[in-house]
């Protein structure tokens, strides 16, 4: 193996790393209520929102 | 801009037209060069052969059906998933002129034999550039309208819309570099196998970055719309959108196993290729599973039949194409109408279900109507599915016995069947797939037919309505 097969190698297992983050975070406990509202929110979407923020 | 429901769909109702006008094309191109096949008589030099319109059939299915429809629908769903209006409704009218110019020049300049001899990135480097101009006009006005959104997090759709806006601009300036050499001719930067190798990591990803994250994309937010109850699972959503995102990149090579690239390249691609059946399997199994209680819903909604079979040949898409991907069985069906089958299972199946249920939804919406003939739907369903199954089975069968007779030896190791004889054996197969060409096209005679009546009623009925 030469040396561009090792960074290719490398950036595979530092793309997995970053992956294994995403599930780690995605599935954490504390997350599970805000990770699956965007999924009842859009069922109601007929009408632009009329103000600009998130929260109300 | 359509004021009504403060969300710019006029744009919506052209990309969706001019889609379906494209698509038209590309199936008629399609039936009469599976005919050519059938019967070689039929190719008329130099036009009307079938090298020059084979480019013309998958360039006016893949871009001109294909990213004209996921155009409608990324603006049609971004509005709707951000709350907002769309950031340029000018840039996406400009945008809409474009696509059609540039999709008109691909057919013409295709026709003309003007050819970069890469699949899929035919397109000689003046058009290549416009398309790029159209591109980035494109993704400018979605990721902005997505910037001002009125909604924290994202829904999984938009992740797969911000996929392929960053990966086909990617994978298409790197495939399309080139040094031209006159306005109609041009020649790759790279050379041999690393040309190879690059044109593969795009065709594999122009797969995935067209022909897979766009319709999951348009899935996610029509599935739920159509059964009125949420998806399975947010979240299996988003860890399986990264999981592709990350698997895909690397499984080109398993286009050029046993070719002369990297023995430990084509490995890795096709170690990547078997993972990849975990996240399309996620999304196909979200799909079954948003379905718990609510299966009765296909026989009675027919969008839900459409969309339904459109993951279900996702996923037999996603499990073929893992098995292609491993060494044997790619030396088996490789240079095989196998292919075939297999491709058009996933255009056929797969991404025009999922478009035709969208049109569906969306159409009589946006004129305030109800959609003209649900009997004539339920028809279009069963012919286009008909048809594909034919064409598809059809290809896998010949591809078989083509793959059995190009490997059978002697007892001295020589080949039994000249090239010629293994040619021979197909026709039958061929007569059959342009049998099947043709059931799929009255289907979507039907469905086009379908969809204009419900136009025009709906533009009827919005006259006769008081201001
Ligand atoms: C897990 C996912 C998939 C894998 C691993 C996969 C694998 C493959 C392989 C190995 C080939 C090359 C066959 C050969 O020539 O020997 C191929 C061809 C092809 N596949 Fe798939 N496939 C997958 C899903 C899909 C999907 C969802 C579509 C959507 C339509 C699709 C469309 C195509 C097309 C268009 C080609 C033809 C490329 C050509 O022109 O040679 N594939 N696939």
């Amino acid at each position: 193996m030469d040396s561009a097969s090792i960074y290719y190698l490398g950036v595979t297992l530092f793309l997995f790393i970053v992956f294994a983050a995403i599930v780690a975070r995605t599935y954490r406990k504390a997350h599970r209520a805000k990770g699956e509202e965007p999924k009842f929110r859009m069922m109601d979407d007929d009408q632009p929102k009329k103000h600009d923020h998130p929260e109300t | 801009m359509n004021q009504q429901d403060g969300y710019a769909d006029d744009i919506v109702k052209g990309f969706i037209i001019w889609s379906m006008v494209w698509g038209l094309v590309a199936v008629l191109v399609g039936v009469f060069i599976s005919f050519q096949i059938a019967f070689p008589q039929l190719n008329f030099p130099p036009y009307l052969t079938y090298g020059r319109l084979r480019p013309i059939h998958t360039n006016a299915g893949i871009f001109g059906w294909g990213i004209g429809s996921f155009m409608a629908f990324f603006i049609y769903i971004t509005q709707r998933l951000t709350r907002t209006s769309l950031w340029s409704p000018a840039l996406a009218k400009a945008q809409l002129w474009l696509f059609n110019v540039v999709i008109a020049l691909a057919a013409v300049t295709l026709a003309m034999g003007m050819n970069r001899s890469k699949e899929y990135a035919e397109l000689e480097w003046p058009v290549a550039s416009l398309v790029v101009v159209l591109w980035v006009i494109f993704a400018v006005n979605i990721v902005m309208t997505i910037v001002k959104r009125r909604e924290e997090q994202m829904y999984i759709s938009l992740w797969y819309i911000l996929a392929t806006l960053v990966g086909v601009a990617v994978l298409y300036l790197v495939n399309n570099a080139s040094i031209p050499v006159s306005l109609t001719k041009s020649y790759s930067a790279y050379a041999g196998a690393n040309d190879a190798n690059v044109q593969w990591w795009y065709g594999h990803n122009a797969v995935a970055m067209v022909l897979t994250t766009p319709p999951l994309a348009i899935f996610y937010y029509f599935l739920p719309k159509a059964t009125g109850v949420p998806i399975y699972s947010h979240r299996m959503g988003v860890v399986a959108f990264w999981s592709l995102i990350f698997m895909y990149l690397w499984t080109g090579a398993h286009h050029l196993l046993w070719a002369p690239v990297p023995d430990w390249v084509q490995t890795l691609a096709m170690g990547f290729s078997v993972m990849l059946i975990a996240p399309s399997w996620a999304a196909v199994f979200n799909g079954y599973f948003s379905m718990n209680g609510q299966w009765h819903q296909m026989r009675e909604n027919y969008l839900v039949k459409f969309l339904i079979f459109g993951i279900t040949f996702y996923g037999m898409q996603t499990l073929q194409g893992p098995s292609q991907s491993i060494r044997t069985f790619s030396a088996f069906i490789h240079f095989t109408d196998w292919v075939p089958g297999h491709v058009h299972m996933g255009t056929l199946g797969w991404v025009s279900l999922v478009l035709f249920a969208a049109i569906y939804y969306t159409v009589p919406r946006l004129y305030h109507t109800e959609v003209y003939s649900i009997p004539m739907a339920n028809m279009h369903f069963w012919l286009v599915l008909t048809g594909q199954l034919i064409f598809s089975i059809t290809m896998w069968i010949a591809g078989v016995q083509q793959a059995a007779m190009l490997n059978a030896t002697n007892p001295d190791g020589s080949l039994h069947y000249s090239f010629i004889e293994t040619m021979a054996e197909l026709y039958p197969y061929w007569y059959m797939r342009a049998a099947g060409g043709v059931i799929y096209l009255a289907g979507l005679l039907l469905f086009l037919y379908n969809i204009y009546k419900t136009i025009t009623v709906g533009k009827a009925q919005a006259a006769v309505q008081p201001a």
